[in-house]
């Protein structure tokens, strides 16, 4: 497999700050890539160093083995790039804008195609400023392809938006992929980062906490399953704890059982012979994996959005 | 050729920004128009009360021919004590008594006094007023000794053209409308470009910044030849303002001036951190120049330690060689010195504007 992206040994500093501390990481061609982490992580940093638009204090970003500081104009030309709350010209229509972008790579795009792809066909006449924050942050994403790239970086994508209009803009970040383009983007909400990417970096404090596909993350979280059960009878606290993966059981007040788990298929049969014993039925049962969340408190032992 | 797509689309800004519009047109012809209406340069009629206490055929006289002095606007209905009354209350500025039994006194052969009575308040008119009465008077007396007068005064003005103070102000209304709008605009687009993160957008993309400024710099420098147009036009179409010399050398001295206008408000819009801030040091930065680089009065009237000052900032050169090339009808090399400082403006404004710069 091709490295679209390599980072290696890259660190920023801000004067007494170190807003990235010796990252290293590769991005395969076609993937698309998550940094994950909470604000000041140090993501929106690895992204411009990538992006050549921030000088790394050491090490390096190479896009497609072309290094930004050295080639700035043949690194930009294969890049599309979506700043974080970046705006657009006031005073010109979506399709002037997306027009002109076009023409700083010296192409000629095709406004109501791109229009198209993020569902803003019918505002091709409207100016930016017109838009709501959802249409706003769709035009950025159509204005990222204006070059066509084969690597697009989203800075923060869905940030301030709606669940609406963030399970929209996963459809056209879902689309990049289909066109085989290689997606790198930053976010801070874990359902995002799972259900769009194939491998995510997760961020703290400047560095990569862990690497790895949302799944294998969680598998390899000490304790990935939760079972949530509400019985028709009292249980014996000891006994479910005796049951086989169950590392932990708590009783809430409201009569809730939550049992932490290493291994869901071992311990829900146990757990059904033990209501069955008692005559007991279950009046609500639920087992869920962890997510990602879980996986960055038991990383750094923080809650994401603290 | 990217050049010219970007510069049309700036043009295409421009036009589209009301506020951008309303402050490079609007805003000078406001004063295009009041000074237009004001004629200040004609003085304004002043009221005298001629109390005429003789009323015979010399007092008569008298004042059948003061009523030709065009700026005197006479009233005689009044009484001595009535007339001093209005003085005081400000409804009339002067009064002339004419004692009674005028014409037996000029006929017998004795001298008469005409008392004149005024304001001491009205200090710019009272000397005027003075002045065109003892002329008056004096001719009057020849006119009744029957002598003519045996030397006279022949005053022949040097200058065919007659400027006046509304003349004089529309070049300083061209040059401070053109200065005012790009050091103003030019300063708060470069603030709200970086704010909204425009300007780093450019930079992810190959296209160079000098372009995209350059670019932008050439839609202002066309809209600042538009405003010259304009401002000119409506002075001399709507209140007749009077034009000696080849208008078209305005067009390269605005261009001059405005690079280095410009560039000032780039400078400012690099310093400030946000737009308000950019917008407010603007203001600090070209409020002084319009009023004290000779736009509303000539610098000579400066005390000389702040005309000196003056003299080097970029838009009293301008105003200088504007003011050279349409009123006194002179080529614009005949102000080499002025040319000369626009040009150190624009140089050195450039190196700043160029070292000041940054994306975020």
């Amino acid at each position: 497999m091709a490295y679209v992206i390599q980072v290696e040994g890259l660190t920023k500093r801000f004067s007494a700050l170190v807003a990235v501390d010796n990252v290293s990481f590769q991005v395969q061609e076609g993937e698309v890539f998550g940094i994950l982490g909470p604000n000041g992580a140090g993501k929106t940093t690895i992204l411009e160093c990538i992006e050549g638009l921030q000088e790394p204090t050491a090490g390096r970003a190479l896009v497609r083995g072309i290094d930004p500081r050295q080639e700035p104009h043949r690194a930009k030309e294969n890049m599309g790039v979506q700043l974080q709350a970046s705006a657009y010209f006031d005073y010109l229509t979506l399709t002037e804008v997306l027009e002109l972008f076009g023409r700083f790579y010296h192409r000629h795009p095709d406004p109501r195609q791109l229009l198209a792809l993020v569902g803003l066909e019918d505002k091709a006449k409207s100016t930016v400023s017109r838009l709501s924050g959802g249409q706003k942050q769709r035009f950025t994403l159509a204005a990222t392809l204006v070059n066509d790239p084969q690597v697009v970086f989203l800075d923060e994508p869905t940030m301030g938006l709606d669940p609406q209009a963030r399970r929209h803009l996963w459809e056209t970040i879902q689309e990049m992929h289909q066109e085989s383009r290689t997606v790198v983007l930053t976010t801070h909400y874990m359902e995002e980062a799972q259900a769009l990417c194939h491998r995510v970096a997760i961020m703290d404090q400047g560095r990569i906490a862990a690497l790895d596909t949302p799944t294998n993350l969680i598998r390899h979280l000490p304790v990935p399953y939760r079972v949530r059960l509400v019985a028709s009878t009292t249980l014996p606290l000891g006994e479910m704890e005796g049951l086989q993966g169950v590392t932990a059981v708590e009783h809430s007040r409201n009569g809730e059982y939550l049992l932490s788990s290493v291994n869901a298929g071992h311990t829900l049969p146990a757990l059904l012979a033990l209501l069955n014993g008692r005559g007991a039925i279950a009046e609500h049962l639920e087992v869920f994996t962890a997510t990602l969340e879980d996986v960055f408190l038991s990383l750094t032992g923080k809650e994401l959005r603290a | 050729m990217l050049f010219l797509t970007l510069f049309l689309a700036n043009i295409k800004m421009l036009y589209r920004n009301r506020q951008a519009i309303f402050w490079a047109l609007f805003f000078p012809l406001i004063f295009v128009v009041v000074f237009g209406l004001f004629r200040l340069d004609e003085p304004s009629p002043v009221k005298m009360a001629l109390v005429d206490q003789a009323q015979d055929l010399l007092s008569a006289r008298l004042v059948q021919s003061l009523g030709k002095v065009e700026f005197l606007k006479l009233n005689t209905t009044f009484n001595e004590e009535e007339a001093r009354r209005k003085l005081v209350d400000g409804d009339i500025a002067y009064i002339l008594v004419i004692p009674s039994g005028l014409a037996q006194r000029v006929s017998s052969g004795h001298s008469t006094n005409l008392t004149f009575i005024y304001d001491e308040k009205r200090i710019q008119n009272n000397q005027l007023v003075q002045g065109v009465l003892e002329q008056f008077l004096g001719e009057m007396n020849m006119a009744v000794q029957g002598s003519s007068p045996l030397l006279t005064l022949d005053s022949r003005g040097i200058s065919a053209r007659r400027i006046g103070y509304f003349d004089f102000l529309m070049p300083g209304f061209v040059g401070m409308g053109v200065m005012t709008f790009a050091i103003i605009s030019m300063a708060s687009q470069l603030a709200l470009y970086r704010q909204q993160r425009i300007l780093k957008r450019i930079k992810a993309t190959p296209l160079s910044v000098r372009t995209f400024f350059l670019a932008q710099v050439g839609a202002w420098l066309v809209l600042s030849l538009v405003q010259a147009a304009v401002i000119l036009a409506a002075g001399m179409l709507l209140f007749g303002a009077r034009v000696y010399g080849n208008i078209v050398w305005m067009f390269p001295l605005v261009i001059l001036a405005n690079l280095a206008f410009l560039n000032l408000g780039f400078i400012v819009g690099s310093l400030a951190r946000t737009v308000e801030a950019a917008n407010g040091l603007a203001n600090v930065v070209s409020l002084p120049m319009m009023f004290f680089s000779g736009v509303f009065f000539p610098t000579d009237n400066l005390p000389s330690v702040l005309r000196e000052i003056v003299r080097l900032l970029p838009l009293t050169p301008l105003l200088k060689a504007l003011r050279g090339v349409l009123l006194d009808a002179q080529p614009p090399w005949h102000y080499p010195g002025e040319l000369g400082l626009l040009t150190l403006w624009v140089v050195a404004t450039s190196v700043v504007a160029v070292w000041s710069f940054r994306f975020e």
